[in-house]
């Protein structure tokens, strides 16, 4: 049986008159990554400050563990961890200094080893003697994601850990994000990079305003979208082709020899037999199934 | 109460501060600076009434005691001001530190540094100006104290307005002392005030301190009844600005204001 070690029901932040997050309730298992999508200012970032302490939610209940924030406060954290690629340390520290302090908030034993073996495994074993200031972007965010692992965390919550990291790093992030989920921890990681979120993600919330609009795995939320790409390189026929779609009502565009018609999954093959039936000749076919940020960016279309 | 957790917290003061030159300006020169200001003054004003007033006693103990109440009144709403510039306050308070363990470590930083920069002052004024402190005998101690107290009010009142107002209210950090200080009687009788001006000086414990200090230098016996309502008033005061900076503490975390800077 699958274990829930964070249960959040109902949970609402109001800030005056403003709704940041409403009445959403989710649930994390042991060892399960959940992505948390949305646009600016869909509720995300509040949704994991309330989940860390950091903001008191307005109603709803949370508990992580088993335990609730009221009575079991220090107990949560301590097994909890957090990283923002938005989240500075003290500039004039260096990083060895700021996660050395981190490592003595956590009681975590043997600090300086378990902080050179992530610093390794994030590629700034060099740097831990320069001052946090003089970091750039990237590496102040592998700083932010060694003081999030450097506890032993059981449930790790990431906002947007791979923003301002060049890919190969971006890489190595997520190779252990997903170690840590083979290890057993449970993610709740918020993204804007939807690969990213397809690639690690076992399941994916999508809010907006405040709401859970959707929840599925990555595949079948793009499967909600149902448009699908078809691109042809014409030889012969390109305005018969052109033409037959707009009648069958396709979204259609037309680049060079290529031309593009946005179609449903489903009307694909009648799309093909049409234009087989015109006489239509293309010397080469790419059908672009949809995919994850296909859906996010139909959804925050549709709730603009 | 972890004081593993405390104890990261102090240490953390001092990774900070070693790295920050204008830190130990702030503890040991511009208490000198103002030391040798006022000594120089003192000892002119002195030579002036041909020693028939030592001013040099008079003036240097003010300045020496009021830097003590000065520094009090800024070290802990300093440090969390500092958080809030460096945005690292829902780093801190993400971990299991708690509010009581922050505002330990935060205190036991400030008395170190209250102590290092007294001991700093005391022996400055004893080279240059010949001032022994401990001619004032054991009310120092109370002196101290209730300086100390009436510092740690005004600082918690301050940390709290700065966790609910944010950067706008931060000025008062620095501001407060110059406020505070014509109504404390640092280097004049209570009577030397508009009457409108001693009820108001009534309220700040500062000012029986000072009348204390004037009381002892003058060779008077120390006035007990002075000391004890300082004392009555620092501990209410103390106490309702704690309980207000933790009022205003969860007020921040309702409002999201702890993490207002993302």
């Amino acid at each position: 049986m699958d274990t829930i070690v964070l249960s959040a029901r109902g949970l609402t932040k109001t800030f005056g008159g403003f709704t940041a997050v409403d009445h959403i309730s989710f649930s994390l298992k042991e060892g399960e990554v959940l992505g948390i999508l949305g646009p600016n200012g869909a509720g995300k970032t509040t949704t994991l400050f309330m989940l860390l302490d950091l903001i008191t939610p307005t109603s709803g209940d949370l508990t992580m563990f088993g335990m609730r924030y009221a009575q079991d406060r220090e107990k949560i954290l301590q097994r909890v961890n957090f990283a923002s690629a938005y989240m500075d340390m003290v500039p004039r520290m260096t990083i060895m200094e700021n996660l050395l302090i981190m490592a003595m908030l956590y009681q975590v034993k043997n600090p300086r080893q378990v902080i050179i073996v992530w610093a390794q495994s994030m590629g700034i074993e060099s740097i831990l003697g320069q001052e946090y200031q003089k970091l750039s972007a990237g590496q102040k965010t592998r700083a932010q994601m060694c003081k999030a692992f450097l506890s032993s965390p059981e449930i790790l919550l990431l906002d947007e850990p791979t923003a301002s990291l060049d890919p190969d790093i971006s890489v190595t992030v997520r190779e252990q994000i997903v170690a840590a989920k083979n290890r057993g921890v449970s993610v709740i990681i918020t993204s804007h990079n939807m690969a990213e979120v397809e690639e690690i993600c076992d399941r994916v919330l999508f809010i907006n305003h405040g709401k859970i609009i959707a929840e599925d795995t990555p595949e079948g939320l793009a499967q909600k979208v149902r448009k699908a790409r078809v691109q042809l390189m014409m030889t012969d026929g390109q305005k018969r082709t052109i033409a037959y779609a707009k009648r069958a009502g396709f979204p259609v565009t037309a680049s060079g020899r290529f031309v593009t018609i946005d179609v449903d999954e489903d009307d694909i093959a009648y799309l093909l037999a049409g234009l087989a039936d015109k006489g239509v000749q293309y010397g080469q076919i790419t059908i672009d199934k949809p995919t994850l940020e296909d859906y996010f960016i139909a959804e925050s279309r549709r709730n603009l | 109460m972890n004081l593993m957790r405390v104890w990261a917290i102090i240490v953390k003061f001092w990774f900070d501060t070693k790295r920050d030159m204008f830190r130990l300006f702030d503890v040991f020169w511009w208490p000198a600076f103002n030391l040798f200001v006022w000594g120089l003054l003192s000892t002119y004003l002195t030579q002036l009434s041909n020693g028939s007033v030592n001013f040099v006693l008079l003036f240097l103990a003010g300045t020496i005691f009021w830097s003590f109440f000065d520094r009090a009144s800024r070290d802990i709403s300093r440090s969390m001001v500092e958080e809030l510039w460096n945005r690292n306050l829902p780093n801190i308070f993400s971990t299991p530190l708690t509010l009581t363990e922050y505002v330990a470590g935060v205190l036991i930083v400030a008395f170190i540094k209250l102590v290092i920069g007294s001991i700093f002052l005391f022996v400055l004024s004893r080279i240059f100006y010949g001032f022994e402190v401990s001619a004032l005998g054991w009310p120092v101690i109370y002196l101290m104290a209730g300086l100390m107290m009436f510092g740690w009010s005004v600082s918690f009142l301050i940390q709290a307005f700065v966790l609910r107002y944010g950067h706008t209210v931060e000025v008062f950090i620095w501001a407060v002392t110059v406020l505070l200080q014509p109504f404390s009687c640092v280097f004049y009788p209570l009577s030397a005030l508009p009457v409108w001006a001693q009820w108001v000086a009534r309220a700040f414990p500062s000012m029986y301190l000072f009348e204390a200090m004037r009381a002892i230098i003058a060779g008077n016996s120390l006035p007990v009844g002075d000391i004890a309502w300082s004392f009555i008033l620092n501990i209410v005061y103390l106490t309702g600005s704690i309980v207000f900076f933790y009022r205003t503490f969860r007020y921040a975390k309702i409002n999201g204001l702890l993490t207002k800077t993302f």
